[in-house]
């Protein structure tokens, strides 16, 4: 039996005393290693919301996060990141100041980030493979003729992109995707479908949330849908495409059954 | 005066802030970090100096300690010193961001200030500490204006390759990523408040040797020597530069005390003459700022030669 890589346990987030996710129990579902989880749901079912509470941004109210068996709850981002977290935005966040190659080396833990390796300029030993590494990933997701260029003259999808090569770098345990298909064009969408579909073949822990359901639907294990911040099925994309209450959530009354 | 005064009061003075503007410009233009309280790691470093090489109190004397040290222990305790309160100033307010960390490091030096004045136990208060002790260059048969013309050179060459090596590395790629985007850096598992606190003390320790060397060359310290003025004067050298560059810091801050130490030798035949004087080189400097706000010379020059 797989281990749960991360296990979220009847947890609660108010946002000046709506809760924006939880319901009166609490959210809870699991997420076994190596699994591709769909996270999906209406606008304002709590999707990032629950992608927030995981990686740190927001801290629930009440219930745990679990990662690999370690409580998330007195852990900062960064801390959680450095645990094998990593995660995308929903709107692309890159360094401007910094070029493309090093806005993907930086997601490495590089050690010439210490202070005393920095001046004793030993880093250069290491430097030569974090470039190797973060170019190979750069060209894995089709970045690689905009290596040397200024992240400003980048498109949205490509800003996409680089996002997830920047995490790719540090090789995560668990890898959260937020609506990686918004704003990016239809061949680059089935560019990050097979990327997606090769992550997950190698073993990794993925969970995308998504509004496009035909492109998760296809290539996800297992669908987690949220609706008003609490679990409203989960299974088998093929189970959830039958699932009544989801049909119903999603195109309202008139088309269940 | 003449040229070569001048010139060597240009290099003693432009060199000695020039440290200062290099370390506010890796705080701020590559930290993100406004610190308006420049001045106060200046006099840690200056009071630090005068205290561990002067004689112990004698006469009317109304300072506690001194330790009538060698000069180098001096200088050593004026970095440590400036990194000191580097660490008790910046542990509880890097948190803050923008505004409110450069009201609270101004607040922070203006507490210092008024503790200099008001505690005389620490250096005679409003009075100073007068004849600071300094080594005499005699020995190495230089004058005294170019051996401390030429050690404020050295000073900022050493702060600038120091600062140089840091932000080369990887070390100066991570604080790039924090100041332009913390919820990112988080993301990839970078520690802000270790890497701005880091900053923040390691900018802080040539500011004290500075501070150290000016106590040295002025043989005076005071707190009227140590006022928000110097942090202004600094901050402008900056903008004048230019930011994000170490050559533009340099420039900038040359720029500006050129020109005060110009007007400065300028002679003048009468008081009235040099009342008028000094009111006409506050429009002038007045005009002149604008004019190169306007065209950034210096950030204009250095970048041609980066892209040449």
């Amino acid at each position: 039996m797989t281990r749960d890589l991360l296990v979220v346990d009847r947890v609660i987030k108010r946002f000046g005393g709506l809760k924006a996710v939880g319901g009166d129990d609490g959210l809870s579902f699991t997420v076994p290693e190596g699994t591709f989880l769909g996270l999906i749901g209406p606008n304002g079912a709590g999707k990032s919301t629950t992608f927030n509470l995981i990686s740190g941004v927001l801290k629930p109210d009440e219930g745990k996060v679990l990662l690999d068996g370690v409580d998330l709850a007195k852990a900062r981002a960064s801390e959680i990141a450095a645990l094998g977290l990593g995660r995308t935005f929903q709107t692309p966040r890159a360094f401007p100041s910094l070029s493309v190659l090093d806005n993907v080396i930086v997601g490495a833990d590089s050690a010439g980030e210490r202070v005393g390796m920095a001046f004793s300029g030993r880093w250069r030993d290491s430097e030569g493979a974090l470039r190797d590494k973060a170019a190979a990933v750069l060209a894995r997701v089709g970045l690689s003729e905009r290596i040397n260029d200024h992240v400003g003259s980048l498109s949205g999808g490509e800003l996409r992109m680089l996002e997830v090569a920047r995490q790719l770098v540090r090789d995560p345990k668990i890898l959260l995707l937020d609506e990686p298909t918004a704003g990016v064009d239809p061949s680059l969408q089935s560019k990050l479908s097979n990327i997606l579909v090769d992550l997950h073949a190698e073993g990794r822990t993925l969970i995308v949330v998504e509004h496009n359901l035909h492109f998760l639907l296809r290539i996800a294990d297992r669908v987690v849908v949220l609706q008003n911040g609490q679990l409203l099925s989960q299974g088998t994309p093929a189970e959830i495409k039958a699932d009544e209450k989801v049909i119903t959530a999603y195109l309202g009354a008139d088309h269940a059954a | 005066m003449n040229l070569v005064q001048l010139f060597l009061a240009v290099v003693m003075f432009g060199s000695l802030f020039s440290v200062l503007t290099l370390s506010l410009n890796l705080q701020y233009a590559r930290g993100g970090m406004i610190n308006f309280g420049t001045v106060a790691y200046f006099a840690a470093g200056a009071y630090a100096y005068a205290i561990v090489t002067q004689e112990p109190p004698s006469g009317l004397d109304q300072y506690l300690v001194g330790l009538h040290g060698p000069w180098w222990a001096g200088f050593l305790a004026a970095g440590v010193a400036s990194m000191a309160f580097a660490v008790l100033t910046g542990w509880p307010t890097l948190r803050l961001r923008g505004e409110y960390l450069a009201l609270t490091t101004f607040a922070f030096a203006e507490m210092l200030h008024s503790l200099l004045v008001n505690e005389r136990r620490i250096g005679n208060g409003t009075v100073g500490l007068a004849n600071v002790e300094r080594p005499d260059p005699g020995s190495l048969g230089l004058p005294d204006a170019w051996a401390y013309a030429g050690a404020a050179f050295l000073l900022m060459l050493a702060t600038a390759l120091v600062f140089r090596r840091l932000l080369a590395s990887p070390y100066g790629r991570a604080i790039d990523a924090v100041r332009d985007d913390e919820t990112a850096a988080e993301a990839i598992g970078k520690d802000i408040a270790r890497l701005r606190f880091e900053v923040f003390v390691i900018s802080a320790v040539p500011i004290g040797f500075a501070g150290a060397l000016y106590a040295m060359i002025t043989t005076l310290v005071s707190p009227d020597l140590f006022t928000a003025e110097v942090t202004f004067f600094v901050w402008i050298a900056l903008v004048l530069g230019g930011e994000r560059t170490i050559l533009g810091a340099v420039l900038g801050t040359m720029a500006l005390v050129g020109f005060q130490e110009l007007v400065r030798a300028f002679p003048f035949e009468s008081v009235r003459a040099a009342e008028i004087a000094a009111a006409g080189e506050d429009i002038v400097t007045g005009i002149l700022f604008i004019l190169i706000l306007r065209w950034q010379p210096f950030e204009a020059m250095v970048k041609r030669r980066a892209a040449a």
